[in-house]
């Protein structure tokens, strides 16, 4: 079913993503989300209230009325705050946090609280927040603190070209092209090993690796899926091409040891991946500035520590 | 560590050295022109060659570089990394070159001028036969401090993607991720050919100063 549905969705979403709709929006995807996701959040899966026995944190959410996410206010396309109306979050990070709202309270009410990569942990182990959507990428050694559930998404290096440009259609084509990078990172390692005969060229800096390709310093730019999509949103003159070729597994962070917490959550992944609302949300968020149909979610306790 | 990617390094030394001579040579040539002008009595080359110092001199060249690369092809003019590198080194050495030649040329003393003027001599044949040659000759070691200050300034070229010895150094330490030896002994290779350029600048101006 699942494959039906990631086979037939991006038709529709082809037809809609090229015409003003995406394009006009000073906040990236919002007005399609706005519009888009609310069908969404209408149909989204909600917990029985056998699934919240009293006592549990899933009741704790429930009497408290309100979802206590970590989340960042200025990632494009992942968690943005619309600076013109701060109510308004964005982004596939954040539209997650609210279906998961959605399936302990009945409705997307949730507080946002932004970390710092260094405080995630301690948000969590000191109870103030519920969860953390934060591409936050799974690793043992963080598991051993916190708890994740998921995987949800798989990131990774990502190659964009530039948007008029049809002879790259992936990591495969870049066999002896000029690939720009991003000075100290994976890309500059990864490239290679994938692409032996392509030549690096690495500037020290997102913005500065951009204007590269755009101005034509190389055939294509390798980072990572995530900051490219930001970047292919604020900037119609790139594309990204193909899914990411390495693997980065982002997780939902949760207190360490609350295994029925941890359980609760891995079911309301589940359930949105089975009825289609993940791909939705991804349509409607990093879909946008993507060419390829949306990807399978990773397969939820796949990746050591979650 | 360092073996296994030896043969990059080496490359990547090979541009860091072509990258210092060219710009060695440029700079100096372009530097003595610039003195010339600033010395020269003609008053909108006078006011031509002081500009052109201080816009150089008071710009940071990391700033020059990031506008070279990324600025100029806006303006339609794309030049190949390295090449912009160069051209950028070239003008920006050049305003300490011409300010070392100056104290050069003040050190020439204005009665030989007089004199050569007396003999009949050009302006030009009193810069090329008088001035210059005298200038130069006194400032054999500040020029050797400024291509001292060329070689460590080539590094920033890094930063634009120019796959040079601190580019590569730092691609190898990026897998290795053994920061210390690694650009330990790249200091060690900068070290070495600042001091090849220190000793030659010494041996040079044995042999041509002129003893007042």
């Amino acid at each position: 079913m699942l494959l039906a549905l990631a086979a037939g969705v991006p038709l529709t979403a082809a037809g809609c993503g090229s015409d003003s709709d995406s394009g006009t929006s000073a906040v990236p995807g919002a007005t399609s989300s706005d519009s888009g996701l609310q069908a969404v959040y209408d149909a989204a899966p909600r917990a029985e209230d056998s699934a919240m026995p009293a006592g549990s944190t899933m009741a704790a959410i429930k009497d408290r009325g309100k979802l206590r996410v970590a989340a960042a206010l200025d990632a494009p396309l992942l968690s943005q705050q619309d600076p013109t109306n701060p109510d308004n979050i964005e982004g596939f990070d954040i539209d997650l946090a609210k279906l998961l709202a959605i399936y302990i309270l009945g409705k997307p009410e949730i507080e946002v609280i932004p970390p710092a990569s260094e405080t995630r942990e301690a948000l969590l182990a000191n109870g103030t927040v519920d969860v953390v959507f934060n591409t936050y990428t799974i690793t043992e050694e963080r598991a051993q603190q916190i708890s994740f559930a998921g995987p949800y998404f798989t990131s990774g290096l990502a190659v964009a070209v530039e948007a008029d440009n049809t002879d790259i259609k992936s990591v495969e084509d870049l066999a002896g092209k000029t690939v720009i990078v991003g000075a100290n990172t994976p890309a500059v390692t990864a490239v290679p090993e994938r692409q032996p005969t392509a030549e690096v060229v690495s500037f020290a800096t997102d913005p500065q690796a951009v204007q590269a390709l755009t101005q034509g310093r190389g055939d294509a730019y390798v980072q990572d899926y995530t900051l490219l999509a930001a970047d292919a949103a604020s900037n119609r003159d790139i594309k990204i091409v193909g899914q990411p070729f390495t693997e980065e597994p982002y997780g939902i962070g949760l207190k360490h040891d609350d295994a029925d917490f941890k359980q609760f959550v891995n079911t309301w992944l589940k359930a949105i991946e089975d009825d289609g609302s993940w791909t939705q949300v991804w349509e409607a968020t990093l879909g946008t500035v993507s060419d390829s149909a949306a990807p399978t979610p990773p397969a939820i306790g796949s990746v050591p520590g979650s | 560590m360092l073996l296994d990617n030896l043969d990059p390094l080496l490359r990547a030394l090979g541009t860091t050295l072509v990258v210092l001579l060219v710009s060695a040579a440029g700079s100096l040539l372009l530097g003595i022109l610039v003195t010339v002008a600033r010395v020269s009595p003609v008053p909108v080359l006078r006011a031509a060659a002081f500009g052109y110092v201080q816009l150089f001199v008071n710009v940071p060249l990391l700033a020059l570089l990031l506008l070279a690369v990324f600025a100029l092809p806006d303006a339609g003019l794309v030049m190949p990394l390295t090449t912009t590198v160069i051209v950028v080194l070239v003008v920006y050495e050049a305003a300490y070159v011409a300010e070392a030649v100056r104290s050069g040329v003040n050190s020439v003393p204005p009665g030989q001028v007089e004199a050569a003027r007396a003999l009949g001599f050009t302006l030009t044949q009193v810069l090329r036969l008088v001035i210059v040659p005298q200038a130069l000759r006194t400032v054999v070691q500040p020029l050797g401090n400024v291509m001292i200050a060329l070689l460590m300034n080539t590094a920033l070229a890094a930063t634009v993607g120019v796959v040079e010895l601190t580019s590569a150094v730092n691609k190898v330490n990026l897998v290795e991720a053994q920061p210390i030896p690694i650009f330990a002994a790249a200091g060690l290779v900068y070290m070495a050919i600042a001091l090849a350029i220190g000793l030659a600048a010494g041996r040079i101006e044995k042999k041509v100063a002129i003893s007042r």
